[in-house]
């Protein structure tokens, strides 16, 4: 009785895959994608918490969070460093780096 | 005192070689010619020893091949046909010795010059005097590579870096046959001695099976021969070896080295009488070899091209008389053949130091004033060459053409080799007519000075030019005493046909040189024409092997061996291939770090997917 909210959650997880992949125009859409996948994760967790009936998965959650909260400051952070150096933030010009 | 006689021109060699800077070109030239006095000396006395007392000698020296099936001594051995051959070739080498110091004076390398000359009479010596097939091949091999060292003299003038390569290269050919012999030989018989393969093949020829492996053995044995001796197919290398100075011409292309393949026939009689079709073979050869090559001396302009065609042709007469079974007659032949043959040699080569170096016979003429001496050498030589009466060449070639009219089933080389006498007459008196009796051609500042050489130029000739008359009658009974020959019974006009168309050939060509140039000129139409150039470039040989066999191996060696192999398959699958792909391959995986970030997101999921999917659906 609880597949449609594992689905619903399994679809935005895929939703923050495609975001991140298919994602041609900026860092901001990609860091959007990424706490929308972690979100999708939290919520899974919540999910499973619910159904076997188990805390642990609760303190997991809370430290995602907290963990994407860093990590989206952070991301951002990067971000305005980058922007100040380039004076743009589409994904394209990231491309210095190549094999 | 056996020994000297084999390792002192050795001696002579080293020393020449190795300390010439310190003896001196005077003291090369001296020392390296007493070397070979001393053998030719000691060599006279084993002569005696084993010929006329008959006594034949062996000297096991040492163990050298030894294996379980194999065993075979470094020893010498000393019989009637190894003393006749050591008396001919240390007493040519002796003089072309002496003659060298006067003809290559002031010559900055005579010590590497006198070297070589006494090394190839070393490695001669070691041919004739081995008591088995392999140590022969020492000399065997060793008298070709001296002969390239000593064609290639001049060393800067291309012409006689090509021929020394073709001289190596062509008796390589006929190497194979010996050495293909003795592989034969060896799996027929079990041993490469003299003696045991000649009493083992004389048993087994008893047996059905063999003759069929002897006659192989003979084949293999006279393309050898064919090599050597530069009989027909493989005689392209003689001519061209005339680029070397001339004492080498008179020392390998009449005594020594030429000789050598005529030694080997001698040498492997007991096997060649077993097998009737290798002697077919053989004789047809041998006489076809002395037509073709009488026909192209009959037109050559360069004197040492017309004599060493007519050596060519000289021993297609001795591979005959191997070929009819008379292999004393043919050592006779040889005998008699290196000492007027080295006469011509030396002669030429007097004529040439007179003519300021020019060799070609249609810048000469009238040198019978100025040289009256060089004439009357190259005139007893000439005469002897070509079989007149009472001189050496008589007693030997005249008796060649009469025994091959007696092998009645060979009327075919009879015919040739009678022929080639009428040839042998006309090219010789050419040359002579040309050289010496014609108005001049020559430039008048070089014809002015033409003059005879010192003593140590002419006193070669002398001792040659007595040996040429003296020889074959003071030495015929000892030879024909090898063997038991007896002159056949035939009619007496056969008898004197050679004789008649000796002098027949001698005073057409006297006859057509003195009257052509004088009373009228000659009317040449296209045919004579086209003939002239086909005997000149010598039946166009050189343009057919060159044609249909060099270029075409040549070819193939570049196409299949080097591009298709070694720059191809090898390649392909070796270094080159193998390289290329990994480049290939690593620039492929590398190009998938595009540097795009979406990329890389996308490559990790990829990677995530395929984790879980290998790692945690097998389990279900």
């Amino acid at each position: 009785m609880y597949y449609k909210y594992i689905i619903v959650a399994i679809l935005l997880l895929l939703l923050g895959v495609l975001g991140i992949v298919l994602n041609r125009g900026h860092l901001i859409i990609m860091l959007m994608s990424i706490e929308l996948i972690l979100l999708a994760a939290s919520f899974l967790f919540l999910i499973n918490s619910v159904v076997i009936d188990l805390l642990i998965e609760q303190i997991f959650t809370i430290m995602i969070l907290t963990v994407a909260a860093a990590e989206s400051a952070i991301g951002l952070a990067i971000l305005v460093a980058y922007y100040r150096i380039k004076g743009t933030i589409a994904v394209k010009s990231l491309n210095w780096l190549r094999g | 005192m056996y020994l000297l006689v084999v390792f002192a021109p050795l001696l002579g060699a080293l020393t020449s070689g190795f300390f010439g800077r310190k003896i001196g070109e005077k003291g090369a030239g001296i020392f390296s010619s007493a070397c070979l006095i001393l053998s030719l000396s000691w060599s006279a006395l084993i002569f005696y020893e084993t010929t006329l007392n008959s006594s034949t000698t062996y000297i096991k020296l040492w163990r050298w091949l030894d294996s379980d099936l194999l065993t075979t001594y470094f020893g010498l051995q000393f019989d009637s046909l190894t003393a006749t051959m050591l008396i001919v070739v240390t007493s040519i080498s002796t003089l072309v010795h002496i003659f060298s110091t006067a003809y290559m004076d002031g010559d900055p390398h005579l010590p590497r010059f006198m070297s070589y000359l006494s090394l190839f009479t070393f490695f001669m010596i070691l041919l004739v005097t081995s008591d088995n097939y392999p140590q022969l091949f020492i000399g065997w091999e060793g008298v070709g590579l001296c002969s390239y060292l000593l064609i290639n003299f001049w060393l800067t003038r291309i012409e006689a870096n090509k021929a020394a390569i073709k001289a190596m290269l062509v008796n390589r050919v006929g190497d194979i046959g010996l050495v293909l012999a003795m592989f034969t030989i060896w799996e027929e018989f079990g041993s490469l001695d003299f003696s045991s393969v000649f009493n083992a093949a004389a048993v087994a020829a008893e047996g059905p099976s063999t003759e069929s492996h002897i006659t192989l053995i003979c084949l293999f044995l006279f393309i050898g021969a064919v090599g050597k001796s530069a009989q027909l197919g493989l005689h392209t290398w003689l001519p061209d070896a005339m680029e070397g100075p001339t004492p080498v011409s008179a020392l390998i292309h009449a005594a020594t080295m030429v000789t050598a393949g005529v030694f080997l026939l001698i040498r492997s009689a007991p096997l060649l009488e077993l097998a009737p079709l290798a002697l077919m073979v053989v004789t047809v050869v041998g006489s076809m070899t002395a037509f073709f090559t009488a026909t192209i001396g009959l037109v050559q302009n360069d004197l040492k091209k017309v004599i060493a065609y007519s050596t060519c042709s000289q021993l297609g007469y001795m591979v005959v008389a191997c070929g009819i079974s008379h292999y004393s007659i043919s050592l006779f032949h040889l005998m008699n053949h290196a000492f007027f043959k080295a006469l011509l040699f030396l002669s030429a080569g007097s004529v040439i130091h007179a003519m300021a170096d020019e060799q070609d016979m249609r810048k000469m003429g009238g040198l019978i004033k100025s040289t009256p001496f060089t004439y009357t050498m190259m005139a007893i030589g000439s005469l002897s060459l070509m079989g007149f009466p009472y001189l050496t060449g008589f007693y030997s070639k005249d008796l060649i053409l009469e025994l091959a009219y007696d092998q009645y089933y060979l009327a075919f080389a009879h015919w040739l080799v009678v022929f080639s006498a009428l040839l042998t007459a006309f090219y010789s008196i050419r040359l002579i007519y040309l050289t010496f009796i014609a108005d001049t051609s020559s430039k008048k500042e070089v014809f002015m000075q033409a003059h005879e050489g010192s003593w140590n130029l002419t006193l070669p000739l002398v001792l040659l030019a007595l040996g040429s008359i003296f020889v074959g009658y003071l030495t015929k009974e000892v030879l024909w005493s090898f063997q038991a020959t007896l002159p056949p019974i035939i009619p007496i006009s056969i008898k004197l046909l050679p004789v008649i168309f000796s002098l027949l050939g001698a005073t057409s060509a006297f006859v057509l040189y003195h009257c052509s140039t004088r009373a009228f000129s000659v009317p040449t139409p296209a045919i004579s024409l086209a003939s002239y150039a086909f005997l000149y470039s010598a039946w166009q040989f050189n343009y057919i092997i060159n044609y249909f066999l060099v270029r075409n191996v040549w070819g193939l060696g570049h196409l299949i061996s080097y591009r298709v192999l070694d720059k191809g398959v090898l390649e392909l699958i070796g270094p080159k291939g193998i390289s290329d792909r990994m480049i290939q391959l690593t620039q492929g995986i590398s190009n998938l770090q595009s540097g795009l970030v979406f990329n890389y997101a996308l490559i990790i999921l990829i990677g995530a997917a395929v984790f879980i999917w290998g790692t945690v659906w097998p389990l279900y």
